[in-house]
């Protein structure tokens, strides 16, 4: 046991207490006081409440003054609670099928981590393509990119992470002076945040997004269609990710004969590929290819589910085993969600917010992606980045009738800039876990994460502008 | 020699009573409340002294506790002069047992607003004799004349809850003599202190060894010691090391004074204290140490070095006169420096900072209502909410990790 004393004065020890609860107080005091505002032109009383309720979760999505999961509670019990949706409708949101595509994409996630696959599949990489020290960047930069194709890019990062450390040790890098150091962490961080966007399986902001579309308009977006629709963006990202590096970060060391040892005698340690391995490998493969190939006719949560019955059925997983792995925090958030975006777009609220706000700065299509995109960028620097969807789709989406552009378009242009957050610890756990190697500073990320911000933002809207009409997407 | 009569003064007339004793008339009142740590008697103004009353101590004492003729209760007389007292009986729960059969009075002794509880009564300082030449008093000077036997949790907090059923005192003063280890004994009390913080809502003071690291006071401030005392006894370093050659050669004097400074900047103010045993060297050295401590933020409280048939060591008569500017010191200098001592009152055993104003004649500066508060329940139970919430709000983090050697 190990204790602190905090020594400050003590009247400063309680100013410090106080805000929190004076914190509270307030965001109460102001939430009543809106919802006693007259209810502007255009407006229900329902949509009032509404606005009330998104604006509530805002701030306290943005603060962080409570987990990102109980401010989805807020949402879950006061939708009902004001009277904006009956209360039976509001809790049945709670099945939507993103909900239980997540559950299945953790379940999966947390199978192959557990068999030892990931872990093989990284370390045989590595040692095959990892000789040189540019060689040994670029495998872990793919590596956690590929990765984050199948897996959420947070688990990769925490899984890449006792390697990446053992082999920074092994070249004994110093943290905070070596560039080589930032430069591996730098590669596992946004390789992971690259890759992460590029599926549906890379994070739970898609799924996520997909639940409120299909909530609102009844429209979905497909697994294939999705990763097309994005494919562009990942490619330019990762290539102008790695000069960006190399250039801030030049590599300062001659060889990685002691990292590539460090490789080897893992991937030795781990013997040979157990039929468990080859098992869930099998059914992740089958998974994405029914997900590729009828995901929009059965829905990706039925494979999803069907593939996790399967490991349970084939004894191929615990469920003690794979309670580590689900996070059921960003599950009850991706409810409270839902029911959010719900409840703006039954009311009539987003519709209204998107005629009353949004409609001076982005009457057009070019205007409305870049507004957006730069929103859901900057915003997920700060915050959560499924908070930033469950904040921006539904007043994106509220566009379509407006514009003409469909809900679609207007779907991907929050959720993919969501997942781009390069710049602060605090925008993803991947970078956070790569801060606290001690490697990079909070600077360092910084200083090139602005670079990968302008990058991202721009690439992403010539991408809708140029590509996405000749896929159909408009 | 002529000596001065204190009757008038009862700060003074306490610290005489302290060293000269008084013989008791009544045989049954001697029988009933005179122990071999001396009797409690309440002289005017309330004050709390415990006075040795045993023949051979009082036989050269001018005063004589008697039956008062005419009424009711007892007089203080040396014959000339004299003022009503009231003898204090010893409390009731010393007669009871514990479930395991042993008495309360022989594990917990009451001294006015503190209860003294030792749960282990050796001394490790003993075994190598190096033990402190005045120790007698709460440690057994042979390790087997207790049976080697420690009073369990279950024991203490079952003479706790006599005490503080029959509302004898409200603090709870653990203490504990010298054992190996670089934890001072922290790591002994500590089940201790939780137990009966758990169950009582009332204040745990701990008389420790320092320990060897930091650490270990931040720790027994966080699992809730609400006093601690590192006594140091003598100021004077020569006499330190002669009069208590384990502490001085095991943990040694700066040891004791810097433990004692960082735990004045973790407890709350007036809450750390050292004994400078008045006696046990020159007056003045003992002023020194005096200002040496207040400097620190740290109580001094100067119990009287009392004699004793069982101890080696002998000093000279002291007189009253000598040492009672010792005790103004202590009070001007604790008001001047700004350091609390309203919490360390009521103690029959040594004369309080808070005693000092009458030596001084600045009872005008006392509010009878403030005196009356921290003497109440209330004023108790106040100090224990105060204290917990001090604790909650200082004590940042409990990690659950692997500690670094050495430490807690």
């Amino acid at each position: 046991m190990r204790v602190e004393i905090d020594r400050r004065p003590i009247w400063v020890i309680l100013a410090g207490k106080a805000l929190r609860p004076v914190f509270f107080l307030l965001l109460a005091l102001g939430f009543i006081l809106f919802l006693q505002l007259p209810v502007p032109e255009g407006l229900g009383t329902g949509g009032m409440r509404a606005i009330a309720v998104f604006l509530l979760c805002l701030v306290l999505w943005v603060s962080n003054a409570v987990p990102v999961a109980i401010t989805g509670l807020f949402a879950i019990v006061l939708v009902p609670l004001l009277g904006v949706l009956p209360r039976g409708a509001t809790y049945s949101l709670f099945g939507n099928e993103a909900v239980f595509f997540i559950l299945g994409a953790f379940i999966l996630s947390g199978a192959v981590m557990q068999s030892g696959l990931s872990n093989r599949v990284a370390l045989r990489l590595m040692e095959k393509h990892g000789g040189s020290p540019k060689r040994l960047i670029i495998s872990i930069f793919l590596l956690a990119a590929a990765l984050s194709f199948v897996m959420s890019e947070h688990a990769v990062a925490a899984m890449l992470f006792p390697i990446v450390l053992e082999i920074s040790k092994s070249l004994k890098l110093r943290p905070g002076e070596s560039n080589y150091g930032k430069l591996l962490f730098f590669a596992l961080a946004w390789g992971s945040v690259i890759g992460g966007v590029g599926t549906f399986l890379g994070g739970a902001r898609v799924p996520l997004a997909m639940g409120i579309l299909k909530e609102t308009t009844g429209s979905t977006i497909g697994f294939l269609d999705y990763t097309v629709a994005v494919a562009p963006l990942v490619v330019v990202l990762l290539i102008v990710g790695y000069i960006v590096l190399t250039r801030f970060f030049p590599v300062d060391i001659d060889g990685v004969e002691n990292a590539h040892k460090v490789i080897v005698r893992r991937a030795r340690a781990l013997g040979k590929v157990r039929p468990r391995e080859y098992a869930v490998g099998l059914i992740l493969g089958i998974t994405i290819l029914l997900w590729i190939t009828i995901g929009k006719t059965v829905g990706l949560a039925a494979i999803a589910m069907l593939s996790v019955m399967a490991l349970f059925v084939l004894k191929l997983v615990k469920w003690r085993e794979i309670e580590e792995y689900v996070n059921w925090g960003i599950i009850l958030m991706y409810g409270g969600a839902i029911i959010l975006g719900t409840a703006l777009d039954r009311s009539g609220a987003a519709k209204w917010m998107v005629d009353a706000i949004m409609t001076q700065w982005a009457q057009t299509p070019i205007t409305v992606i870049a507004l957006f995109s730069l929103l859901a960028i900057l915003l997920t620097e700060s915050m959560s980045n499924a908070a930033v969807i469950a904040v921006l789709l539904p007043v994106s989406i509220g566009m379509a009738g407006r514009t003409n552009m469909s809900p679609e378009v207007l779907t991907y242009v929050v959720a993919i800039p969501a997942g781009l957050a390069f710049m602060l610890p605090m925008s993803t756990p991947a970078n956070a876990i790569a801060v606290s190697s001690d490697y990079i500073s909070v600077r360092d990320m910084a200083k090139g994460g602005v670079i990968m911000f302008l990058t991202s933002w721009v690439t992403f809207n010539l991408m809708a502008h140029f590509y996405w009409p000749l896929i159909g997407l408009r | 020699m002529i000596r001065k009569n204190y009757f008038k003064n009862p700060g003074a007339l306490k610290i005489d009573l302290m060293l000269r004793g008084a013989a008791i008339e009544d045989p049954v009142a001697k029988a009933r409340a005179c122990g071999a740590t001396g009797i409690d008697i309440l002289l005017p103004k309330k004050i709390l002294v415990n006075i040795p009353c045993e023949d051979w101590f009082t036989v050269r004492s001018p005063y004589v506790i008697k039956k008062s003729a005419g009424k009711k209760g007892y007089i203080l007389t040396n014959g000339s002069d004299s003022v009503p007292v009231s003898i204090l009986d010893r409390p009731e729960f010393y007669s009871r047992k514990t479930a395991t059969g042993v008495p309360f009075g022989d594990i917990a002794v009451t001294h006015g607003s503190y209860t003294v509880i030792t749960p282990d009564k050796r001394c490790g300082f003993f075994k190598s004799s190096a033990q402190c030449r005045y120790c007698a008093g709460n440690f057994s000077t042979d390790a087997a004349e207790n049976g080697g036997r420690v009073y369990t949790v279950e024991e203490v907090l079952e003479t706790v809850k006599a005490v503080l059923k029959e509302k004898a005192s409200g603090i709870i003063y653990l203490s504990i003599g010298f054992s190996d280890g670089d934890d001072g004994g922290i790591k002994f009390l500590e089940p201790y202190v939780k137990a009966i913080k758990s169950h009582f809502n009332c204040l745990v003071a701990v008389e420790a060894l320092p320990p060897a690291s930091n650490e270990w006071i931040d720790r027994a401030y966080a699992f809730g010691v609400d006093s601690i005392l590192y006594n140091l006894d003598i100021f004077d370093k020569e006499l330190f090391s002669v009069i208590c050659p384990g502490r001085a050669g095991l943990i040694g004097r700066q040891r004791t004074l810097d433990a004692l400074k960082y735990a004045a900047g973790i407890f709350a103010n007036g809450t750390v204290a050292s004994h400078l045993i008045v006696g046990l060297e020159p007056p003045g050295s003992t002023i020194m140490g005096i200002d040496f401590l207040t400097d620190s933020g740290v109580v001094p409280i100067l119990p009287i070095f009392r004699p004793s048939k069982d101890r080696p060591l002998d000093v000279t008569d002291l007189d009253a006169e000598v040492i009672i500017p010792v005790y103004r010191h202590l009070y001007k200098t604790l008001k001047k420096k700004g350091i609390n001592f309203n919490w360390v009152r009521d103690i029959s055993m040594v004369t309080t900072p808070v005693e000092g104003r009458y030596l001084l004649n600045d009872e005008k500066s006392s509010s009878p209502f403030l005196d009356n508060f921290y003497e109440s329940r209330l004023g108790m139970k106040t100090a224990w909410g105060l204290s917990a919430i001090r604790r909650r709000l200082r004590v940042k983090k409990i990690k659950k990790e692997d500690p670094p050697e050495g430490s807690p």
